[in-house]
Formats: C-alpha cells, structure tokens, sequence
C-alpha cells in the first residue's frame, strides 16, 4: 500500500509541503513522516498536525487525499516517482521538478510545473493561471518535460517557455505563450487575446472553434498539414490525453512570429474547414 | 566617561600604522575607544578576551562598494530570480531575517559585513536627491559605520560653475551639497559622458577633452576643478573618480589621461582593474593588460591612490552610474535592464552579468585586477575592493586573499581561466606573495588613511575600537571567512561567525564651510529646475543615526 496523506486541517493560512517528495520520504516510518516538517504561515509545524499519515513510503508513489485547495509546492522539485492528488490542489504543484509523474484528479490553482525540468504533470480538471511558465524575473522558465491540462486554464500559459510541451484540452487565457524562447504549447478549446505574443521560438498551436486575431507582429505563411502534429498527437494519446477526432485531419495556418522579438516562432491555427 | 575596561590579552597583533607586524600585544578598550594600558598597575579589566594564539586586526574598511539607495534597491527588486535561489539570512533572537544573492538585503549586507571582520563601508555613488533614502537605508544596515560619495562629475551647477570659470563658486556649491547630502566626499563617474548620454541617443564622450554640449565643458576640466577644489577644501578624502571609458578596449590611455589630468591633487581612482585594458578602439580581439604602464606612473605619484575593482566568476548584478555603460553592458549580456535620469544630477544603468573563466575577456579583468595587487610597489595606495556588487560580492575578499597570500592556489586556478591570459598579461610570472602585515595594510590601514580616518584602521590609543580577530590557518580564505570574534566599538558583535549584539554603526559624515551668498543663486536654481524646493534639500543633522562628522584636514 502507497503512503497516504489525507488532509485533516481546517485553516485559511497557507499550508506549504515543500521538500515532501517521494525520495524525501521514501524509507521513512509513518511516524517519522509524521514529524516531517511543514510551513503553516510562517510557523513551521509536523506534518500530522495537518494529515493523518499510513501506507508505506518504500514504492515511491504518494497519494494526497481531500479539499488541498489551500496546500502548496506538492511535488515541488520532486525527480522521481508518483504523486496522486485526489481533490483540488492549490498553487505550485510540481514546480521546479525534474522527473517523476504528478496525477491531480481534480483542479489545480496557478503556477502547475513552474519553471518544471522533467517529469509529466497530468491535471484531470482545471488549472489556474501560469502553467508551466518561468517565475517572475528569470530569464528562462520550463525547460523539459510535459504538463497536460484536460480542462480549461487562465491566463500566461507557457511564459517564457525555453523547452517541453504544454497541452490545454479546454479553453485558455490571455497571453498564452508569452515571450517563449522555444518549446510548444497546444491550445484545444478556445483562445483569449495576444497569443504568443513575443514569442521568440518555439511552437503555438491554438485548434479551438473559433480562430483568435492574432497581433499584428505575426505573418502568414501558408495552410499545410505538418506532420509532426500527428507524432504529437499520438504520444499525447499515449499519455491519456483526449485529442479531438478533427483535429487528425484538419488543415492548419501557419504563421510566423512574433516580429517585434526574433520572429523564429510559429502559431499554428486550425482551419475549421477540414480538407 | 565610564571605568570599564576591557582588554584584548596576548594577541599577535597587525598594526602597519605603527609598525607592528605580528607582535604579541595587549589592547586596551575603553569607552568604545583604544586606549594606552593603565599605568597603575592595580587596575583590572572589567572584561578579559584571552587573544593567545589569535590574529589580531583593525576591523575591514570597505572603501568602495554600493549597498544602499535607490540604485541597490531597484538592483535588489530587479531580481527577484536570484533571491529565490539564494541563501537566506534567518531571524533569530538578536538579528533580523533577510535575502543574499548578489545584492543583499540592508540588514543582511550589516550582518554579512561584520561575519567577515569589516567595521565600515562607504557607498561609492550617491545622487544627492537620493541622499536621505541612503541614510534611511544606512539605519537598516547594522554592524558597520558608513558614508557615502556623492556623486557631482555631472551635476548641471558643478558643469556651469566650471564654464563661467567660477572657481570659488564650485567650491562653496561642492561643500554646500556634501553639507546638505551629509556626504564623504564628491565622486566624479565618467566625468561629462553621462550628461551626453542623457542628451543625446546612445551619447557618451571617449577622451578627456571631448566637449559636453550645452555646457561647453569638458571632462579635463570637471576633474581638474572639481580636484583641486576638493584640495582647498581640504576634505580628508580625495575627489573620487570613476573614469571616462570604463571596460573600453584601450582605455588605458584614458586612465593615464585623468591620473595625468590631476596635476598635484589628490585623486583615487576607483575600480583601476576596469580602466587598463590595452588593444584596439572596442576591439577584443586585441584586448590586454596594461597593468605595468599605469602601476608605474601610480608608483611614482604619491597623489594618486587605487582601489582594484577585482572580478571574480561567478553571476552578479552591475550598478553604475555611468548610464551608457549600463546600457552598453545589457547589450553585451542580452540581460534585462534598468536606466533613470535623476534630474540635473546622474544618471544610472543596472543590468545583471556573468563573469566565466571560459571568456578571454573576463578572465583578462581576474588577471588584471591582481595584476594591479601583485605589481604596485606600495600596499598603502592599493586598496582591495570588488566594487561590490560589479565586480563580485564584498564576501569574496577572503578569497582574494587566497589568491594573494598563495601563489600556489594562485597559479592552480590560473589553470582554469582562458589561456591566453597567460600571454596578455603578466600575471603568470608573478611570484609575490602577500603577507599577513600588507593584507591588513590593503583592506584596514591603507583606506583609513586614503580616507582620511584618523581613527580607523589602526590599534592605537584614540582609534575605533573596531577589532577582528582571525583564528589562523593555512589555508587563508578559511582564515578571512570566520573570523573568531569581531568587535565594533568596544563591543563584541559576532562570535564565532555569529551575530551577538548588532550595533547600529555610525554615520561618516564631512561638514566643509561654504560661502553662503551662493545660496540665494542656489535658491533660484533650485526652485527654477529641480523637483524638490530648495529649503526641503538639505538633511538635517538630527534626521541621521549616530552621526559623526569627520574633521578636515
């Protein structure tokens, strides 16, 4: 049986469980993770003051129970292993990770895979604002790995972008792809204003119903159906991610951009006429 | 006048002021002060530190860094990337909590400070306009006494006064804003060239006798006057200087130029590390060191003091207010960046940087600032400084003195820099090595007296009792790093690297007389062009901590 966390607590103070990740834990008695020190505010308390801790650590693999809408940094700079939430979550799951797989069967607030180094996050509901995006004043944000979002998302999806892959099965914000310096971000439901704007690499794909006017900064470089979209397709398939039946065979525009930065990156919208 | 004695016990002590060189000694505290031994031999401490087999120095002097105002307060919200991943300053019973990086907080930069054995700093490039966010600054950097420069090498009444040719009314402007600021003493950065910079796009001057437009003077005369000025004042810092070209290829001839441009004033060139490159005009291709040339010329010109600016790799965080060169370093880093305008006075460029030992220019600046160390004859006149945060952090010195006290852990990492250092620059064939007597004379006794402190930076009755004391060790960074105990005032504030009592540390202040009838021109000048009126300007006394004025020489 996998260590089980379910939360207890009742408090409006942020409850922050950074540094609990299954090679931290792994090993560890029920009672030593119980001690296992956490961030309630500013005090810093044992973890069981918060959970009620069984199972056993030693297969890598946590699973946190109940309402974690006010519990941050679960699975933060995690390298290995898995972390089940089943419920909703609060901000900062998996940031800065490097390997391992994150599953929330739920909603997740912002920063999902902030500034994220490997690994798969896999959001089963929605998620907030700033997935996968770089943290305020660094240069580059995610570099590697994969964070797929089944629902709908906020806005700065994908900020400052440097590798990896995004997808969004819902709709999204404003500002998806903003200044990316490479990687891809792929929008499945409907766009808000300025995507990809500044983007200096990298690959935007927005296949929602209606297309979103993009900047002015960006051209248009023709309709084709690139193939690679469809090795995408199926790995994201591969990882449980549901890819609409039109999008296999619609014909996409090309444009590039954005103009104002490098101009190396591309947006690629869906033609809602398929061929 | 308290009784209370405390007494420092067997020590081997460093006093190059008065010739100890590694002496077993006694000091005497009292009253925050040394003083002579009781002559009554029945007198006993209050307090004993037996000292016996310990490194006893005045405390560190950091003559030249940049830690408080509106320039290291932007640089510290400018990087919010760094402070995430930095060390941090943990509250405890005595000490406040705070953020490192390469611009740490104010608290933490006291506390910092003081664990490393320094008991004062000056803050090298004030705006006056920003002079009382400085001092509200200062009151939050504990441990450490401070002062600042204040900078006027392109101040639009300092410019004005040389065009009329008004000698005596740059005088009385300079010591009635050093009064009104509560500065040290005036800081030229590139003299003209950040004027130009803010009139006219991607402006700046390249030699000492370009013209600065509008004001029709040129970067010759703003150090000539305002360093002879400073002379007639008598102020017991020189005028400071922060020369034309900064980081230029060739700008060797530039620093010639205004060391030669001083005459018979006293002038200290600040970072000198920054200012001897040799090569083409903004050619790296045949950027060199020009170390020997200027070492020379500063050795056989007893006006002219340094302080070495040394680079070391490692990320960090340039402030300037050498506006051009700010903008001219983010062009070269593609790093974000930050430039303002601060009215008739300065202006100001900060960008983040990384200096690597795999670039043949960044490693020519290592070799190159000690190369500076290593060749000048006379220690009085070099001073160690990184140019904190420019050239690297203050917590680097003990480093530096590695590197100078070991010629071997010197030579292992000269291994590890680009390889054509080796024929660009002298450095490898180097032999000196540093001694305990010429570290205390760079880093305490050499910037007291180049700052004109008479009680600082040296044991004797009537100085600061500002004392570090080393545990020694071969291995000399560790030595400089931890000192065993650091006293400030006749107080022990860190023991064992750890912060006991942080005291506040004074304010260093200069208060020149002026001639007051400029003032009505003063008023006019203000109330015309300046954001802030005139009688609001000045600080007074009584808004500053444990201020002390500094006495003219």
């Amino acid at each position: 049986m996998s260590l089980t966390l379910r939360y207890k607590a009742n408090t409006s103070v942020p409850v922050e469980v950074e540094g609990l990740t299954p090679s931290a834990v792994r090993g560890l008695s029920v009672s030593e993770i119980e001690r296992f020190e956490i961030f309630n505010g500013n005090r810093k308390l044992p973890l069981a003051e918060f959970f009620d801790v069984s199972g056993d650590s030693a297969d890598g693999r946590i699973e946190f129970l109940g309402n974690l809408s006010g519990v941050h940094w679960i699975g933060a700079k995690m390298s290995e292993g898995e972390i089940h939430v089943r419920g909703d979550v609060g901000r900062h799951v998996g940031s800065e990770m490097t390997g391992g797989t994150i599953h929330v069967h739920g909603n997740a607030s912002d920063w999902v895979g902030g500034e994220m180094h490997g690994g798969l996050i896999h959001v089963h509901g929605n998620a907030g604002h700033l997935i996968g995006s770089a943290y305020r004043g660094s240069k580059v944000g995610m570099t590697a790995g994969t964070i797929l979002v089944d629902g709908s998302v906020g806005n700065e999806v994908g900020l400052t972008l440097r590798r990896g892959l995004v997808a969004i099965g819902g709709a999204c914000g404003d500002f998806v792809g903003f200044n990316m310096a490479a990687g891809t971000v792929l929008v499945f439901g409907q766009c808000g204003n300025r995507p990809a704007a500044g983007m200096r690499r990298g690959t935007v794909g927005l296949f929602g119903g209606t297309p979103p006017t993009l900047l002015v900064s960006f051209r248009k470089s023709g309709v084709f159906k690139p193939l690679f979209l469809q090795l995408i397709f199926r790995q994201l398939q591969s990882l449980g991610f549901a890819v609409p039946s039109d999008c296999w065979t619609a014909n996409y525009s090309l444009y590039s951009g954005d103009h104002v930065a490098l101009g190396r990156g591309e947006v690629l919208i869906r033609e809602t006429t398929a061929s | 006048m308290s009784t209370a004695y405390f007494k420092i016990a067997g020590g081997t002590v460093y006093d190059p002021v008065h010739g100890v060189d590694g002496e077993r000694r006694d000091i005497w505290i009292r009253d925050g002060k040394i003083v002579a031994a009781p002559s009554d031999p029945d007198v006993r401490p209050d307090r004993t530190l037996d000292a016996a087999g310990l490194v006893v120095m005045p405390g560190g002097i950091d003559m030249h860094c940049h830690i408080a105002g509106p320039k290291v307060n932007t640089a510290r919200k400018m990087r919010p990337e760094e402070k995430r991943k930095a060390d941090k300053v943990v509250r405890t019973s005595t000490t406040r909590s705070g953020t490192m990086g390469s611009v740490p907080s104010t608290f933490a930069t006291g506390y910092k400070y003081a664990g490393m054995g320094y008991t004062t700093a000056f803050d090298a490039a004030i705006p006056p306009l920003a002079a009382r966010h400085v001092h509200e600054e200062f009151e939050d950097t504990p441990c450490i006494d401070k002062g600042f420069f204040v900078l006027m090498g392109n101040n639009h009444y300092v410019m004005q006064s040389i065009h009329r040719k008004e000698p005596e009314r740059l005088r009385s402007f300079i010591a009635w804003l050093l009064g009104a600021a509560k500065g040290y003493t005036p800081k030229l950065v590139n003299p003209g060239g950040v004027e130009v910079w803010k009139q006219l796009q991607g402006g700046n001057v390249h030699g000492l006798d370009e013209n600065v437009a509008h004001f029709d003077v040129t970067p010759r005369q703003i150090i000539e006057q305002v360093s002879r000025a400073v002379d007639q004042l008598r102020l017991p810092h020189s005028v400071h200087i922060h020369a034309n070209n900064l980081g230029m290829p060739g700008n060797w001839r530039t620093t010639l130029e205004t060391m030669k441009a001083l005459g018979d004033s006293r002038g200290h060139l600040s970072h000198i590390q920054f200012h001897s490159y040799g090569g083409g005009e903004a050619d790296e291709n045949t950027f060199n060191s020009k170390v020997v040339e200027l070492a020379e010329y500063v050795d056989a010109h007893p006006n002219i003091t340094v302080d070495v600016g040394q680079v070391l790799f490692g990320e960090t965080t340039t402030m300037t207010a050498d506006g051009p060169l700010g903008y001219y370093l983010s062009n070269s880093f593609g790093n974000k960046w930050f430039s303002s305008d601060t009215e008739m006075e300065s202006g100001c460029g900060i960008t983040p940087i990384e200096y690597k030992n795999t670039s043949l220019v960044h490693s020519l600046q290592w070799a190159i600032g000690l190369e500076w160390y290593l060749l000048a004859k006379d220690p009085w006149r070099v001073v160690m400084s990184t140019d904190h945060p420019n050239g690297g952090s203050f917590l680097a010195y003990p480093e530096i003195v590695q590197l100078l006290m070991d010629r071997t852990y010197r030579e292992e990492t000269l291994k590890h820099v680009h390889p054509a250092v080796l024929e660009r620059s002298t450095l490898a064939g180097l032999t000196r090595e540093y001694s305990l007597y010429e570290i205390c004379i760079i880093t305490r006794s050499g910037p007291a007296r180049i700052l004109g402190l008479a009680n600082k930076g040296h044991l004797g009755p009537g100085a600061d009792a500002d004392i570090t004391i080393y545990t020694p060790n071969d291995d000399k960074k560790v030595m400089f790093e931890l000192p065993r105990v650091v006293i400030k005032s006749g107080v022990v504030i860190v023991d064992q690297g750890e912060v006991r009592e942080p005291v506040n540390g004074k304010l260093l202040y200069v208060a020149p007389e002026w001639d007051v009838s400029i003032e009505t021109d003063l008023a006019a000048w203000f109330e015309k062009y300046y954001s802030v009126r005139f009688r609001n300007y000045p600080i007074p006394l009584d808004y500053l901590h444990e201020p002390e004025e500094v006495a003219c020489r």
